[in-house]
């Protein structure tokens, strides 16, 4: 008899320097096994791509109840959003999460978006220099954001806050946790508040407090899905956005395929996603003795998705740790897959579109600083960005 | 092989018209259309357009039966 035991690892996925650098960390997790069991965050890794996308997919083996984060509290904050259900429920919840998010719905943004990206980078193309996190990557999330909402004054500014806390809680008890909960809370309770009236007029915001008074949705169901876009929808955007930044200032071999060929814009934010996924781990429950390739998670153990670990897996991508933005990587697991796939990739890809294609007309180079990284639970962002210079197009 | 549609599921990402295009389309209200959902076994190429539109719908909504 093989011995189905998964290998055991003193690795803490939320120790500082692995969630500033967790690259070495992934590479020896994923080569170690398939699963790893971590004591250290009690939880069992899903370390290679294979894995990991079945799991995704197969809910009924691994739920999301009491499951997405890593600390009690945040699973009970959690209890009865659709990220934190499994069907039947969550397709209902989905149902009208997305609602307002599909394509079809996000069709009159488009012309909006690409406008707003391109006036911001023309105007840090003839600056020459700044921080392209603030400039850039935060400016676009947190209007197209707060316009889609119908934010306004206070909100707004609160916007980056709540939506870093709210990621930040889904980790273990740890400091950066503890100091969040706060600030996660705030967003709830605003979310809790927050009026028709409080939202401007014409907005998606406003138009889901609209079906709330219809019946269309449940009562008291518009605050929630507010909620959800924007502690979803903020952070991990924003974190996007910088790196497409900083990966074409690393490669501007990899800009100008995309200056030649602007059809390689999708292909190029796929590779992005693939590259670095803006997300860590994300959490998920074993509802019963299962194997993973041979080795088994026992019923009602905690299972860690580590996205970064499966999408650099060389058995699933050739020479993964090579940034090409011509692989198009259509199956990368940056967005989750299956029935929690995210809900909001049609706005991610319709600002970091916009995004890219805008460097690719008005940027040849960029010549950018070292970039500063802080310790984070959830999601990897760069912090700060400089921009030294700009070769303009 | 048989394109099958899960239409509950279907939130209209397109992705799927993008890897074939000849096989299936978004409507004027972001429906899908499957034009073809029978692809022989003798089209290699379009299988493997079919393969590919399952493997890249990011919620799953598409199978090959
Ligand atoms: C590049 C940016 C983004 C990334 C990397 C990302 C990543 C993810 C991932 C990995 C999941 C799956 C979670 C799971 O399997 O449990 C997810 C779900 C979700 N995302 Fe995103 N997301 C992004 C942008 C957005 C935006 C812009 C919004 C909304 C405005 C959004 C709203 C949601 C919602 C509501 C869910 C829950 C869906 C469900 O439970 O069915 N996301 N996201
Ligand atoms: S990719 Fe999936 S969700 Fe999108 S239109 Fe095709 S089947 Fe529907």
């Amino acid at each position: 008899m093989t011995d189905s035991t998964p290998p055991v690892s003193d690795i803490d996925l939320f120790d500082d320097a692995v969630t500033v650098d967790p690259w070495p960390t992934y590479a020896a997790l994923r080569e170690l096994a398939p699963v790893v069991y971590l004591p250290a965050n009690d939880t069992y890794v899903l370390t290679r791509y294979e894995g990991i996308r079945n799991a995704l997919l197969d809910w009924e083996t691994f739920s999301s109840v009491n499951a997405i984060g890593f600390n009690p509290m945040v699973n009970e904050a959690l209890t009865g959003t659709s990220l934190a259900s499994d069907p039947p429920v969550h397709t209902q919840l989905r149902a009208t999460l997305t609602e307002n998010l599909s394509p079809r719905a996000l069709r009159g943004l488009k012309a909006t978006i690409d406008t707003k990206a391109d006036a911001l980078v023309e105007q840090l193309v003839n600056k020459g220099s700044f921080e392209a996190m603030d400039a850039l990557a935060r400016a676009l999330p947190l209007e197209v954001v707060a316009d889609l909402i119908g934010f306004t004054g206070d909100a707004r500014d609160n916007m980056l806050r709540w939506g870093q806390a709210a990621m930040q809680v889904i980790g273990p008890m740890n400091q950066r946790t503890a100091e969040n909960f706060p600030i996660a809370g705030e967003l709830y309770g605003w979310c809790s508040n927050v009026t028709a009236e409080d939202l401007q007029p014409g907005s998606v915001g406003r138009g889901i407090f609209d079906a709330e008074a219809r019946g269309d949705i449940p009562p008291h169901t518009a605050g929630h899905i507010i909620h959800q876009y924007l502690g979803a929808g903020v952070d991990s955007t924003i974190a996007s956005i910088g790196n497409i930044i900083a990966l074409f200032a690393a490669h501007p071999d990899q800009l100008a395929l995309v200056r030649e060929d602007p059809s390689l814009v999708p292909a190029a934010f796929n590779e992005v996603l693939r590259y670095w996924p803006p997300l860590h781990v994300w959490g998920r429950r074993a509802t019963k003795d299962v194997e993973v390739e041979g080795l088994r998670i026992p019923a009602e153990a905690h299972v860690g998705i580590l996205f970064g670990a499966g999408n650099h897996d060389p058995r699933h991508y050739d020479d993964p740790e090579a940034f090409l933005v011509e692989r198009n990587p259509v199956d990368h697991l940056a967005f989750g897959y299956g029935p929690h796939g995210c809900a909001g990739q049609g706005l991610a890809r319709l600002e970091a579109h916009a995004v890219i294609d805008a460097l690719a007309r008005r940027v040849e180079r960029l010549v950018v600083g070292p970039e500063v990284r802080i310790p984070t639970n959830i999601t990897r962002s760069i912090e700060q960005l400089p921009v030294l210079e700009v070769v303009p197009a | 092989m048989r394109i099958v549609l899960d239409r509950e599921r279907c939130e209209g990402h397109g992705l799927c018209e993008e890897a074939a295009p000849d096989l299936m389309h978004l409507d004027d209200d972001g429906e899908l259309v499957l034009d073809r959902e029978e692809v022989s076994d003798d089209d290699p190429a379009a299988a493997a357009r079919a393969n590919g539109a399952v493997r890249v719908c990011p919620v799953a909504a598409l199978r090959i039966a």
